[in-house]
């Protein structure tokens, strides 16, 4: 039962990940005192995409995107079913060069600048998982995710720290404002989605989604053994990230690699201490 | 004058040892499982590096001699390499220890050059004093009173005090052989050399002696203060190097870097010595061997053929020679990703290290920082390479590979198959062939089993399936990427605001290289911690 609920989870996450965004496209604009688009908005822009004239600049940076989409899919997929931590760490870094890789390989100026900057946004996430990832290890035994979902306590009391981490680099990660410079429309023009049109952005587009979806089911690791702690840290999360994005301006990228390293990287190294001491106590 | 110094004294003590000497029996060679791992190592990449060397010198801009003397002293270098692995008595290990110095010396000053000698001097001195503390290691063992001068001997002897000293000097020798900071000047140096050797010297030979001398003492260095040391010690290269590195341009210093690191942490790997650190470690002998090998052998291809060395002249490199900055993308990719063999040695570390890291509080959890940082810098620093390889425009869709000397093809696609090979062997690999040499180091037995689509290495667990969809992921859908071709698409210029401008590419650069002196001055303290620890217990 259990796993059926996960395999259409993740066969529907793609959808799911529409209804996030939709949702998200919402509060946003309320928080704006605006109305905002409606719910389906996402879908309505699928439709429309697949409707357009098919442009691409070369057939390999075209397929690199599908290939990125899918294999983000497939790193989400080892999450939800209870992979090692550090693997799925890992399966998401090899979607993201995937997405680098696409970007770097046309002649264009913007998905150049796009991409480099996502490789350093790389730097300033990875380590703070990688060393959240070996916290919940000293916890619980054992790098699998399954092993949270069995775990006695919610994690969230356990390792505190941890999550304000997770907290302070979901924005990096989803590319929300102050640390959105791998995106930045107003400056780069989307970076390396730029190059992407048509049929061939949906990919990239619906790849998006999934990162969300991605993101938020390592909020929801925290609370994992009660659904309901779960779920409302996922709307905290969810909340805190909108009401960021909307209340601040773009930082550049040393100020927001000079902030993940002296400030996330710490907090995480702490967690990691902390949870080190409490395992040999 | 160093260099004469040294010498000097390193005639003195082997005069003073063979004096002192009884003469030993036997002429002492032993060859067990490791010796066995590392032949295979040595011989197949190096003979590959050999095959290939025939046509890069041949186009050399030298005498005929030359030619004949440089491919000598190539195969009198693996020579020697095969029979240091295989040395048991310690007076024989220094020699050959001391001969593969001397054949990287000569190979490193090849080229006859004001830089190429000077290098080559610094890559000698500082060897020396790896060898010195071999022979250090020998008198200490000798005064001690342990009898026999073997390796196999000093291990048996593991639990006494007194061992300590010869340990640590034969741990710095290895350390000074893999280059690690405040040493690793002299491969850095070693650059200057024709590329075949730069690729001997990182691949299969020469650094290689580090993580092997390593892994024969882990049973011994296990769980010593000085084995924490090293740990921290290198712990501290990899993410040092890999912030270095940052700052580099040329292309075989970049891969020199990352050599440094991968064999850091090898060494790491091997200190720590649970059965599943020692599979970790040799799992990256092995691939980083093949990896690095490709890397340096198309570094020469590129030299050769497209005449350039440094990665900002690379980026038209996938309109000229896209069968090479695929070859380049898959190695940088197999030195980092899933599924390939670097990527497991990273995986098995950063959780063994998780594991260990409840007995050694904060040092277990610094080193974990080190490596989480280390391995993310180094991810950016190969995609900045990675993005000048790649780049081209829509104009040449449809391309075909650059035709190359059939020397040079054949060398890099044997590469590339042991690469895929390798993976998709890997279940085989690790219950067939890792887990064998492990049991052997460390005399217990190692259990491996593939069972329900994971293949298990004691407490580890390694599942298949996520790997081979990786493998279709990753390495299958680049190559793929090169050649599909969308039908009924319209193709498009690259978006430039409507503007027509001309530009040019160039990666992403941190000059990171003033903090130099600063992490030498580190792994300078740590050397000596390592030495006034050993002296004091």
């Amino acid at each position: 039962m259990d796993l059926i609920i996960k395999i259409a989870f993740i066969i529907l996450a793609p959808l799911i990940g529409g209804l996030v965004y939709g949702v998200e496209r919402i509060t946003r604009a309320r928080m704006q005192r605006r109305i905002g688009p409606p719910l389906l908005q996402p879908f309505y822009d699928v439709l429309k995409l697949t409707d357009k004239r098919k442009m691409i600049v070369h057939s390999t940076h075209a397929f690199l995107g599908i290939v990125h989409c899918l294999s983000l899919w497939f790193a989400l997929a080892v999450l939800v079913l209870g992979g090692d931590l550090i693997l799925v760490i890992f399966l998401h870094l090899s979607s993201t060069a995937l997405l680098i890789l696409a970007g770097y390989s046309t002649r264009s100026l913007f998905s150049h600048l796009g991409a480099n900057r996502t490789a350093i946004s790389i730097l300033t996430y990875e380590p703070i998982l990688i060393l959240i990832a070996v916290s919940v290890f000293m916890q619980t035994g054992s790098f699998e995710t399954a092993s949270i979902f069995y775990f006695g306590k919610p994690l969230l009391l356990k390792l505190p720290l941890a999550f304000v981490a997770l907290l302070l680099i979901l924005p990096i990660k989803l590319k929300k404002s102050p640390f959105d410079v791998a995106e930045a429309h107003q400056e780069i023009i989307g970076g390396v989605e730029l190059e992407f049109s048509g049929i061939f952005y949906e990919a990239v587009y619906t790849a998006k989604w999934l990162d969300e979806i991605f993101c938020y089911t390592l909020v929801y690791l925290f609370g994992a053994n009660n659904p309901a702690l779960g779920l409302s840290l996922v709307l905290g999360a969810f909340v805190f990230l909108n009401a960021l994005d909307n209340s601040s301006a773009r930082v550049s990228y040393k100020q927001m690699l000079r902030f993940s390293l002296t400030v996330a990287l710490p907090v995480a190294f702490i967690n990691l201490l902390l949870s080190i001491l409490q395992h040999t106590a | 004058m160093l260099v004469g110094l040294l010498t000097a004294a390193q005639l003195t003590a082997s005069l003073y040892l063979v004096k002192n000497n009884a003469l030993e029996s036997a002429f002492q060679l032993v060859i067990d499982k490791l010796s066995c791992f590392m032949f295979l190592l040595i011989n197949v990449i190096s003979g590959i590096i050999a095959v290939f060397s025939l046509k890069y010198i041949d186009e050399e801009d030298c005498s005929e001699f030359r030619k004949k003397y440089f491919l000598s002293i190539l195969l009198w270098f693996i020579a020697v390499m095969n029979l240091l692995v295989s040395s048991d008595n310690l007076e024989y290990f220094f020699l050959f220890f001391e001969l593969t110095t001397l054949a990287s010396f000569l190979l490193i000053a090849f080229r006859k050059d004001d830089t190429s000698v000077k290098n080559a001097l610094t890559a000698l001195w500082m060897n020396q004093i790896g060898g010195l503390a071999i022979l250090g290691a020998i008198f200490f063992i000798k005064y001690n009173g342990h009898g026999e001068i073997t390796l196999s001997n000093l291990l048996r002897h593991s639990s006494t005090g007194t061992v300590l000293m010869p340990l640590t000097l034969l741990s710095i020798a290895a350390l000074i052989k893999g280059a690690q900071m405040p040493f690793s000047k002299w491969l850095l140096g070693a650059m200057v050399a024709p590329t075949p050797v730069s690729a001997l010297l990182h691949s299969s030979t020469m650094v290689k002696i580090a993580p092997f001398m390593i892994l024969r003492l882990s049973p011994a260095l296990k769980d010593t203060p000085i084995a924490w040391i090293i740990i921290g010690l290198t712990s501290f290269v990899f993410a040092a190097s890999a912030i270095v590195a940052l700052s580099q341009d040329n292309f075989k210093r970049i891969l020199a870097h990352s050599t440094i690191a991968l064999l850091a942490l090898m060494i790491m790997m091997g200190v720590v010595g649970t059965p599943v650190t020692v599979i970790a470690g040799l799992t990256l002998i092995l691939f980083h061997g093949i990896s690095k090998c490709m890397l340096f052998l198309n570094a020469g291809v590129m030299e050769r053929v497209f005449h350039f060395k440094q990665t900002s002249d690379m980026d038209r490199l996938a309109e000229s020679g896209p069968f090479t900055s695929l070859v380049l993308t898959f190695g940088f990719m197999s030195l980092l990703l899933p599924p390939f063999g670097a990527f497991i040695g990273k995986w098995f570390s950063i959780e063994t290290i998780g594991a260990l890291a409840s007995n050694e509080r904060i040092t277990g959890a610094l080193v974990i920082v080190m490596i989480a940082l280390g391995g993310a810098v180094f991810s950016l620093l190969y995609f900045k390479v990675l993005g000048l390889l790649i780049a081209r425009t829509g104009v040449k869709d449809r391309f075909r590979f650059e035709k190359e000397s059939p020397f040079y093809t054949v060398t890099i696609f044997s590469l590339l198959a042991l690469i895929i090979g390798g993976v998709l062997g890997l279940p085989f690999l690790m219950t067939g062939y890792f887990s064998p040499v492990a049991s052997d180091i460390l005399n217990t037995s190692v259990a491996t089993r593939i069972e329900e689509w994971a293949i298990h290495v004691e407490s580890m667990k390694l599942p298949i399936v996520p790997m081979l969809v990786a493998f279709l992921l990753l390495p299958t859908a680049i190559a793929i990427g090169m050649f599909v071709k969308f039908k009924n698409v319209d193709r498009v210029k690259e978006y430039t605001c409507g503007e027509k401008i001309d530009y040019s590419f160039s990666a992403l650069y941190f000059s990171t290289d003033k903090a130099t002196p600063y992490l030498t001055a580190v792994g300078i303290l740590l050397f000596a911690a390592m030495v006034i620890v050993a002296s004091l217990i």
